[in-house]
């Protein structure tokens, strides 16, 4: 991929995006004046319409009723309170009357166990009906009411003790602020969703069915330029148009909500809403639409490449913009939360998340993993995306018979290295192996669903190795240590779990929070047998995620950059691969030993032994804890109290050693990958 | 100079089949070739015609020469004009200049815009750019309108937009799919005399068409394909002379004859 064929292949679809007067429409004037009219339009015709049925009069009637006049007597009476008026008519056949809607309820009685019985009649389908209804069960309320105090004042009874021995009120403690967020976090994220939606969509059939109706699709596959520079330059304008629509859109509904709370807040008599309360939200959610938008442009892109012309793509387009839509309609189920499950699933793990935010609820594990599976979702559409764009059946509209998105396994090479696009197919596949069958599985067989999870990681390198017919002893470096090899590994690791340990602690003591919720897990897990433990927790993964991240990833980063580079970026994929910020670091620092051993090993089984050693032993410090804190209180204090600098120096200085003498073993071997 | 050695396209068409419930037709794919084993060779300054009625395989195997479609078998080799072999797609594009009724324009754009957007892509500098676009527009007479949007150009003037396309990048060799169809007299003699241009600067051209007169007094050398295999190729002269006729419409007939008898 040419960096600057690109840019300008990139320009070239912006300025004709930008040239399109409908484009702009839609992703400009849409948001920009469609929200706020909407929203002030509503908020203006609610209060006019419920200042319409206070001013209305409703046309009720009496039959074979004895008291009535008491009725209307209370009612009268107490007109302001129940603000809204009732005209009494007289009717023979009041049944009749309501079903031809000339009443638009009644009161009829009849005696029943020597009292009187009311019935108010009215039709549940009519607004008119039902608010008539309502006035006249209030003012039967307030009869009955009337008639207790009378026959308490004949008794000469105090009224307050027999009337109301108790009083009691509802206080919401709720902040205008959260009772605000909750309503705008169920309706926000369905607006904003279809909003992006929409500002996507045009430019998105623009530069592929619109391109090929109008013929300029050959002009552009006769540059020297590769399909997937092309789609990706596509890809990357269609974002940035998406993207400005989406922040566009958050802006201005942020102004429009703003409008309203405050014209409510007028109305409500001066109330002051704290807007900055909001900011957090409002940024977050501008960061995971960015995302979002990059999926969904993928997407709509995936879908409109099959059309022909505009009207084609237009027919396509739509149940996909359903589907998006009705997702984002979840919000609104008022029990339905943002949890490790629902965190990946597409577009309503978006959808939660906002209504989330917006409720004050950060969870930022929770937030990674919808940031995460979002981001793996777009590189993933984003390369069907680019194999579809490389195949002549689509480009020249043959037809899909000849469509081909992934290739055989006898059509291999044989030997060959993953390239950049696998180890991004990989390691999204894994990802979301891991949030959909690895959480399934922890939820559902707790300690057995850890080992199904371990599995994943194991088997989805190795299969992906397999079917690609990689050469297995390159790619993940199997070849047998030395011993100078296996001590080396023994001396990073002692080092690095000393530095760790360190940097676990100094970064605990900066996110309390999340650094306890670590501990809960922990425990839970460790009830099982210990070999067992031993087994799923350190065996499994000291094998699993080195094959995973030291040999596949690590491997086909090396081929094309430097060794450091690539050591930098497999760390920070093995830091981010824990979903814990409070775990970023130290295990991203980890990875980053682990990686360089391994290099300069050039055996995968030193790394193995070392993530074995550095899970086991924390392992076996949770597990034994009490009884290792009984018998050497001091070496324990010293390696896991950390309670004064001295330590901590001490700490550090005995870490870097062993570093050092561990990669000075490895130095002199020329056994360098 | 451009070589082409046993090309081939093969094609998946759907067929409609009786089946055994009278009713319903089943849907069979089946492969064919679309281009079969073609092999050709043209010179610099030469230019090549190539005939054949529709569905012949004309489109797809300029298509295959200028690099746009992938040969399911054979290869494309070019020598450019600094003697260098290329093989790769991307870098034999940057030595072709692609012409069909397919390769519209873009309408926001102007005709300068295009230019210089393009000459990025090839990999010119601004000055190198801007130095071409001026030349272009001199010798194809388009500084009335080079800078108004393609979208309101005529089409005589979207015409020689479409040619300065294929100019900016001075390629060495030029493949035209029937670049005069469907234009007036005058845009369609300019078209010809641009080949003829090109010819006389010794540049390589290949090109499609239905017009056999054209055909006749331009090309050095014309190759006839029908059902994607080449049915006679030659100079028109000798051609004529083989089929003992006056001129090349005599001759596609006579020698489509013969196919249709075989």
């Amino acid at each position: 991929m040419r960096v600057t064929r690109m840019k300008s292949l990139f320009k070239r679809e912006l300025t004709d995006i930008f040239r399109d007067r409908k484009t702009l429409i839609m992703m400009v004037l849409v948001p920009l004046l469609l929200y706020p009219l909407l929203i002030v339009g509503m908020t203006l015709i609610t209060s006019a319409v419920a200042s319409d049925q206070e001013e209305k009069l409703y046309e009720v009637a009496f039959y074979q009723v004895d008291e009535q006049d008491k009725i209307k007597d209370v009612l009268e009476k107490n007109k302001e309170e129940l603000s809204y008026e009732l005209t009494i008519v007289s009717t023979e056949n009041p049944e009749k009357d309501l079903m031809e809607k000339k009443l638009d309820a009644y009161v009829s009685s009849e005696e029943k166990d020597g009292k009187v019985q009311y019935y108010i009649h009215y039709l549940s389908a009519e607004t008119d009906s039902c608010t008539a209804a309502d006035v006249l069960f209030d003012g039967m309320e307030l009869l009955r009411e009337e008639l207790r105090k009378e026959k308490v004042a004949e008794l000469n009874l105090d009224e307050t003790a027999v009337l109301y021995p108790i009083s009691y009120e509802q206080t919401d403690m709720s902040t205008k602020e959260e009772s605000m967020g909750s309503m705008l976090g169920s309706i926000i994220p369905m607006l904003m969703i279809t909003s992006i939606c929409l500002g996507a969509i045009y430019p998105a059939i623009d530069v592929t069915a619109g391109e090929k109706e109008r013929g300029t699709l050959e002009t552009l596959l006769t540059l020297p330029v590769t399909n997937f520079e092309l789609i990706m330059s596509k890809f990357l304008a269609v974002s940035v148009i998406a993207c400005i629509s989406a922040f566009l859109n958050i802006i201005s509904m942020a102004g429009a909500f703003g409008f309203m709370f405050s014209f409510l807040a007028d109305s409500a008599g001066g109330v002051v809403f704290d807007f900055a309360s909001f900011i957090p939200a409002i940024v977050i959610s501008i960061v995971i639409m960015m995302v979002f938008a990059l999926f969904v442009t993928a997407a709509c892109m995936c879908v409109c490449i099959f059309a022909k012309s505009f009207k084609e793509a237009n027919n396509y387009i739509t149940p996909v913009l359903l589907v998006f839509m009705f997702a984002s309609y979840s919000a609104m189920l008022p029990d339905f939360k943002l949890t490790t499950g629902t965190a990946a699933i597409p577009i309503i793990n978006i959808t939660l998340l906002i209504k989330d935010i917006f409720n004050f609820q950060y969870n930022y594990g929770l937030f990674a993993i919808v940031f995460f599976t979002n981001l793996a979702y777009s590189l993933l559409t984003i390369m069907v995306l680019g194999k579809i764009y490389n195949s002549e059946a689509i480009l020249f509209s043959e037809g899909f018979t000849s469509l081909k998105i992934f290739n055989k396994r006898s059509e291999m090479k044989k030997g060959q290295m993953p390239r950049y696009g696998d180890l991004i197919l990989l390691i999204c596949i894994s990802l979301l192996a891991i949030f959909y069958i690895g959480s399934y599985a922890t939820v559902k067989w707790g300690f057995w669903g850890v080992f199904v999870q371990q599995l994943i990681i194991l088997l989805i390198p190795i299969c992906y190795g397999w079917y690609m017919k990689t050469d297995f002893k390159k790619l993940f470096a199997i070849k047998i240590p030395g011993i100078k090899d296996i001590f080396a590994a023994i001396c990073v690791f002692a080092g690095g779990f000393c530095i760790n340990l360190l940097l676990s602690n100094v970064l605990s003591a900066f996110m309390k929070e999340s650094a306890e919720n670590l501990q809960t897990t922990f425990d839970y897990l460790l009830e099982q047998p210990f070999v067992l433990i031993v087994f799923v927790m350190s065996v499994m993964p000291a094998v699993g995620e080195e094959l995973m991240f030291r040999g596949f990833t690590f491997g086909t980063l090396k081929e094309k950059n430097k060794p450091v580079v690539a050591m930098l970026i497999t760390s920070i994929i093995f830091g981010c691969y824990h979903f814990s910020l409070v775990k970023l670091i130290p295990t991203g620092f980890l990875g980053f030993l682990l990686a360089m051993l391994v290099y300069r090993t050039g055996s995968i089984f030193t790394g193995m032994l070392m993530h074995f050693l550095n899970n086991f032993v924390s392992l076996f410090v949770s597990k034994y804890e009490e009884q290792l804190v009984a018998k050497y209180p001091d070496f324990m204090d010293l390696s896991f109290g950390l309670g004064q600098n001295v330590n901590l120096i001490l700490m550090m200085v005995i870490g870097v050693v062993f570093l050092v003498v561990g990669f000075m073993l490895t130095s002199g071997s020329k056994k360098k990958l | 100079m451009l070589k082409a050695e046993h090309l081939s396209k093969v094609f998946v068409r759907t067929v409609l089949e009786e089946s055994k419930k009278k009713t319903m037709k089943k849907s069979v794919k089946e492969e064919f070739y679309a281009v079969n084993h073609i092999s050709l060779e043209v010179e610099k300054g030469e230019i090549l015609g190539i005939l054949g009625p529709n569905g012949a395989g004309k489109t797809t195997l300029l298509r295959m020469l200028g690099t746009l479609m992938e040969p399911t078998e054979g290869k494309v080799t070019i020598e450019d004009s600094k003697g260098n072999l290329l093989t790769d797609p991307v870098e034999m594009k940057k030595s072709i200049g692609y012409l069909s009724g397919n390769t519209k324009l873009y309408h926001r754009l102007s005709t300068r815009e295009m230019l210089t957007m393009l000459g990025e892509i090839y990999g010119l500098s601004k000055e190198e750019c801007e130095k071409r676009s001026e030349e272009i527009f001199n010798v194809l007479d388009m500084k009335s309108f080079c800078d108004n949007r393609i979208e309101k150009l005529s089409t005589g003037q979207t015409q020689r937009a479409s040619i300065a396309r294929c100019l900016i990048h001075n390629p060495d060799i030029y493949i035209f799919d029937e670049p005069t169809l469907g234009l007036d007299i005058l845009s369609a003699d300019a078209i010809v005399n641009f080949m003829k241009e090109q010819k006389k600067l010794g540049k390589t051209v290949l090109y499609s068409t239905h017009y056999l007169e054209e055909a006749q007094f331009l090309c050095d050398r014309v190759l006839m394909i029908y059902k994607g295999s080449i049915l006679k190729e030659g100079t028109p002269k000798q051609i004529m002379e083989d089929t003992k006729t006056e001129n090349l419409r005599e001759a596609f007939h006579v020698i489509m004859e013969g196919v249709d008898n075989q």
